[in-house]
């Protein structure tokens, strides 16, 4: 565009001005809320509003004009080196209002304004009346959408302004000489004015010196000087063009002195300090004729209103539901904090498959809330819970979503309150709850059709549940109510992860995710109780041959039963027991043994339980990944946030964990091929025989009640046999034990018996690494 | 006179709010004789108040992703736009439509944190429509080389927070590691018998981290002779100064491993 207008005739050029472009900090919107919500309420009426113009800008930005969160203070100070602008703020109530307001008549009234300030001569005294601006808004609070059109008004010659000679820079046209004699002449009257930026000035300058005055003393400073240099404070870097405050101030110099100059001079002022060096050499001075301009006739043309982001004549409007809704500050905080952790572990920590992960939630008590909290943590959105019981007056010390109010009147329904207290701890989070029971094996379901009925219900809600959903955390305070859970996890090939708690003991794990349907081989059936630990463990990965036992040799210390389970291979909650759930008087286990457990437990034991899915979810094979034991410890961690183990089993007396590993049990009462196999077959129909039968049902179905038989014998003989040998504890335990012995009374009633002994702990992997 | 006069073991790197203030003072003093655009802004009806600057710059990237989901600027005011009552307004004596959609407006904050004793710095970037930018816009103006550097250094230590005197959201640099780099600066002085301005120093390390430049000439009256920090390299840091790097960069051949430290500087290619 400069270089056409360099060909062109000179005479025919027309000045053309870089209109100003609005800047508003970020505090500005914050601070009209403010305003809104506690000084204008319903207030149409105008106010007065402050912004500010700056000629230091290096090329290439925009000409400005800014308003900082100050602004609303329109007698506070102008930053140093800026002139100020006053302005018109018409905060409208709505949207329609907004739309409807008419903004030809508002420039015209301005206008006027200013073309009365010109005749009186009041500029002269405040030049700052020559730019001022407009401001319409709506400011929609509900969205946080802010609606705003700011006009900059500037009275027009009819014929425009002819430019004499093309610009040029200062550089140009002064000598070094001159150039630093404006600058001390500027800074001098600066300084005489009291302030750091003059709107506009006078000029007057020979070889030698360079003088400068305020645009009031016109008369006695240019003494009817026929060519006058005015000077305007330009916040334009366009070398071509000079900015919007020039405009006006043209119209000010044709009225008032218009008859009495033949040429105008004018200095655009530009003033740049980069890396602490200041310059003035890239001002550019430009040569023009002036129109005549009447006083007599009535306010010129008036044009101002500021273009949109699409250079159409429209309002603009900024959305900052980001920055001021508190629901999306919240989730970008959440977000931010998490993207923070992903990036010092870039790139390997995928945090979109934790946060998108849908979590099924069995259990809303002391474990579900901290488990809740804790997938809240990392983002996850999606959290739905099911449980069946009601606040009570003991729970909510212990339950971190619940509170005093919660438990009055008989108590809301945990699940329920659950959902609500998410919500408000964080808006963004997608949370459901179900006030459900789970049938459970041995709790016959059959007094009546409608109990019946109703337990196919639970069954097909639970069924539906966990299909709906990615992972499947189990976490109630009965044996029994994991049954059915596990059952269906197991054969929808979901991955669960298991808590429960004793007095100061946990368990937390991963259930064995079998392998997809359509793939299985004979292959990949659990391995047989039958098979030795040491064979089972060689067949399963040729590459542990290090930790597989020489046979015929006794266990050392140091070795493992067994290493490098695949997560297919691993086993179940139920899988260590010999008996069938249900029976609640022989073999109370875990989480029967005592219904209080430290009241630090569950909150370790529900991080454990999260932080135990985030590690699965970032191992490339998920639930599929091999177990990592203690041993692994020492070695390179299959994922970026470290092991994944099978189980973590805690001793808060001794504040340690281990990491045990176990393979699935082809008897299991949960998880062994014929239990998920009439469950496939017969679905409900076999699921009321296991709620409606004792436990033997399970135990004769799965070959338990064999195994019991030929394992009577082997109890006594595992008795003797430990009293025989130095008796083994927990810093000496099977890693002393014979190899015979595990052959002979098979592996898995072997461990049944250090469970009995040493109080229901089964830890088959994690003893080696004591 | 200057916060380095008592830096002496691991109390020398802690900063009480009077030698805060007095150090800020002298630095606005410069900042003033280097019209580098440094404030005091002092929150209205209090004793508190903070030092700011505003640096503009032009970016790079698609500034509107962030606004996913909502309805962008333009497709609302068409239907407002259309109304008639100023499209005659239009003005032939404009040259160039005034596009500021790809400045990006940074403000940079310098405050006081009690629970620390040290300076803490918080910045926000924003469009011209006020709109701030997410980090990981800010994120996105960083030059690919720079990121992996930027990612061993306090970059892990940014984040969201609360602007403690005017509630605003702002990213905030968190001081936790502040005695980590200022230690060995203020042991150096201290062993030297050269007097440092806290702030000058500890701008000079975090500032480029978040694009904010702190020209040499603010160390010049106040070290006799002048030594430019980046003079300390036996000692900790290699800092060369900010000139050095956007020469360097704008030869092209820059090469961010060539510089081993973890607070390594360079960053912004807008600047
Ligand atoms: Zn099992």
């Amino acid at each position: 565009m400069a270089a056409g207008h360099t060909e062109k005739d000179s005479a025919n050029q027309k000045l053309q001005f870089a209109p100003f472009c609005s800047a508003l900090e970020a505090g500005f919107w914050h601070q009209l809320t403010q305003k809104k919500l506690n000084d204008y309420r319903l207030d149409e009426s105008p106010k007065s509003i402050k912004g500010y113009y700056y000629n230091g800008d290096p090329a290439g930005l925009p000409t400005r004009l800014t308003l900082e969160f100050s602004a609303f203070d329109a007698t506070g100070p102008t930053p140093a080196r800026c002139c100020p602008a006053l302005g018109t703020l018409y905060n409208m109530n709505t949207f329609e209002a907004f739309k409807s307001c008419d903004k030809k008549a508002l420039l015209e009234k301005e206008a006027n304004e200013i073309w009365e300030a010109v005749r009186s001569e009041k500029v002269l005294e405040d030049p700052s009346l020559l730019s001022k601006f407009l401001l319409l808004t709506f400011a929609d609070l509900k969205k946080y959408h802010f609606y705003y059109w700011f006009c900059f008004p500037a009275l027009c010659f009819t014929e425009g302004i002819q430019v004499v000679e093309q610009p040029v820079t200062l550089e140009e046209k002064f000598s070094p000489k001159q150039i630093a004699a404006l600058q001390v002449s500027y800074d001098a009257l600066c300084s005489d004015i009291g302030t750091t930026a003059i709107p506009y000035f006078l000029v007057k300058y020979t070889e030698e010196a360079v003088l400068v005055s305020p645009l009031k003393d016109w008369d006695t400073f240019f003494q009817g000087q026929k060519k006058v240099t005015v000077a305007v404070y330009d916040p334009c870097t366009l070398s071509q063009h000079p900015g919007w405050p020039l405009r006006n101030l043209l119209v000010l110099i044709a009225t008032k002195w218009g008859s009495a100059v033949d040429a105008v001079e004018v200095l655009c002022f530009r003033d740049q300090t980069l890396q602490g060096k200041r310059s003035i050499l890239h001002s550019i001075m430009l040569q023009i004729r002036l129109p005549e301009l009447s006083q007599t006739a009535g306010c010129p043309k008036s044009v101002g209103w500021e273009k949109n982001q699409k250079g159409a004549m429209g309002p603009r409007m900024v959305n900052l539901s980001e920055c001021m809704d508190p629901k999306r500050l919240a989730e970008s905080s959440v977000d931010l904090n998490l993207k923070l952790m992903r990036w010092r572990l870039v790139p390997s920590l995928d945090l979109d498959k934790v946060v998108s992960t849908r979590c099924l939630l069995l259990g809303a008590g002391t474990l579900g809330c901290n488990v809740a909290r804790t997938l809240m943590g990392w983002g996850v959105r999606h959290i739905t819970f099911v449980d069946n019981a009601k606040i009570s007056y003991s729970n909510p010390v212990r339950q971190p979503l619940y509170e005093f109010e919660d438990c009055l009147s008989g108590g809301k329904p945990k699940a329920l309150a659950a959902v609500d207290r998410l919500k408000k701890i964080f808006p963004g989070v997608v949370a459901e709850g179900h006030n459900m029971s789970i049938p459970m094996p041995g709790h016959p379901v059959n007094f009546s059709g409608a109990t019946m009925e109703q337990a196919r219900r639970d069954v097909e809600q639970l069924e539906s549940l966990i299909s709906a959903h990615d992972v499947v955390f189990l976490l109630m305070d009965t044996r029994e109510s994991r049954w059915l859970p596990t059952v269906i996890a197991a054969s929808q090939r979901k991955l669960v992860v298991n808590a429960a708690l004793g007095f100061d003991t946990f368990v937390v794990m991963r259930h064995g995710l079998k392998k997809p349907k359509h793939t299985e081989s004979g292959g990949s059936t659990p391995s047989s109780a039958s098979s030795t630990p040491a064979s089972g463990s060689a067949s399963d990965s040729a590459s542990a041959s290090s930790s597989s036992t020489p046979a015929g040799s006794a266990l050392v210390p140091g070795s493992s039963l067994f290493s490098n389970i695949p997560g297919h291979r691993l086993g179940c909650y139920f899988c260590n027991d010999v008996v069938a759930p249900g029976d609640s008087t022989r073999d109370r286990t875990l989480d029967q043994q005592c219904t209080v457990s430290r009241p630090g437990l569950a909150m370790i034991a529900g991080a454990l339980a999260v932080e135990l899915m985030v590690s699965i979810l970032q191992h490339p094979e998920g639930g599929y990944a091999i177990a990592s034991s203690s041993d692994d410890r020492m070695n390179e961690p299959p994922t970026s946030l470290g092991l994944a183990p099978h189980q973590i089993r805690g001793f808060l007396s001794r504040f340690d964990n281990v990491l045990p590993a176990s393979l699935a049990f082809d008897k299991c009462t949960a998880c062994s091929p014929i239990v998920l196999e009439n469950y496939e077959r017969d679905g409900f129909q076999f699921l009321s025989k296991v709620f409606n039968s004792s436990h033997s049902f399970l135990e004769d179905l799965t070959g338990l009640t064999l195994l019991h038989q030929e394992t009577q014998a082997a109890e006594c003989q595992a008795r003797n046999y430990l009293t025989i040998r130095p008796q083994p504890n927990l810093a000496n335990p099977v890693g002393y034990w014979p190899r015979e012995c595990i052959e002979k009374y098979k592996y898995i009633s072997a461990l049944v018996q250090l469970v009995r002994l040493y109080g229901s702990l089964v830890f088959p992997r994690g003893v080696s690494a004591l | 006179m200057m916060s380095g006069e008592r830096a002496e073991g691991a109390e020398g790197c802690f900063l009480d709010e009077e030698t805060f203030r007095r150090c800020c003072d002298h630095f606005l003093q410069r900042s003033q004789a280097l019209h580098d655009g440094w404030s005091w802004e002092q929150v209205k009806g209090t004793e508190e108040g903070y030092m700011k600057k505003t640096v503009l710059g032009t970016g790079r990237v698609n500034i509107s992703t962030a606004q996913d989901g909502h309805p962008r600027a333009g497709e609302v005011m068409d239907a407002v736009g259309d109304q008639g009552q100023v499209d005659d307004l239009g003005d032939e004596d404009t040259p160039v439509p005034a596009e500021g959609s790809s400045v990006i407006r940074f403000e940079y904050h310098v405050l006081y944190s009690c629970s620390y004793q040290t300076p803490v710095l918080y910045f926000r970037a924003s469009t011209l429509d006020g709109r701030p930018l997410s980090l990981e816009d800010v994120w996105d103006q960083v030059h690919p080389n720079y990121r992996q550097r930027l990612l061993q250094g306090p970059w892990d230590t940014i984040t969201q927070q609360e602007h403690p005197l005017i509630g605003q959201p702002f990213f905030f640099l968190h001081p936790c590691r502040t005695a980590d780099f200022m230690r060995p600066l203020l042991q150096v002085a201290h062993a030297e018998n050269r007097k440092l301005n806290y702030i000058v120093s500890w701008l000079s390390v975090v500032g480029p981290v978040v694009g904010l430049d702190v020209p040499l000439t603010y160390c010049e009256p106040l070290g006799s002779p002048a030594l430019p920090l980046w003079h300390l390299t036996d000692h900790c840091l290699t800092l060369p100064p900010a000139g050095a790097w956007q020469t360097l960069h704008s030869k092209g051949c820059l090469n961010p491993t060539a510089f081993d430290h973890h607070l390594i500087s360079f960053s912004f290619t807008w600047m």
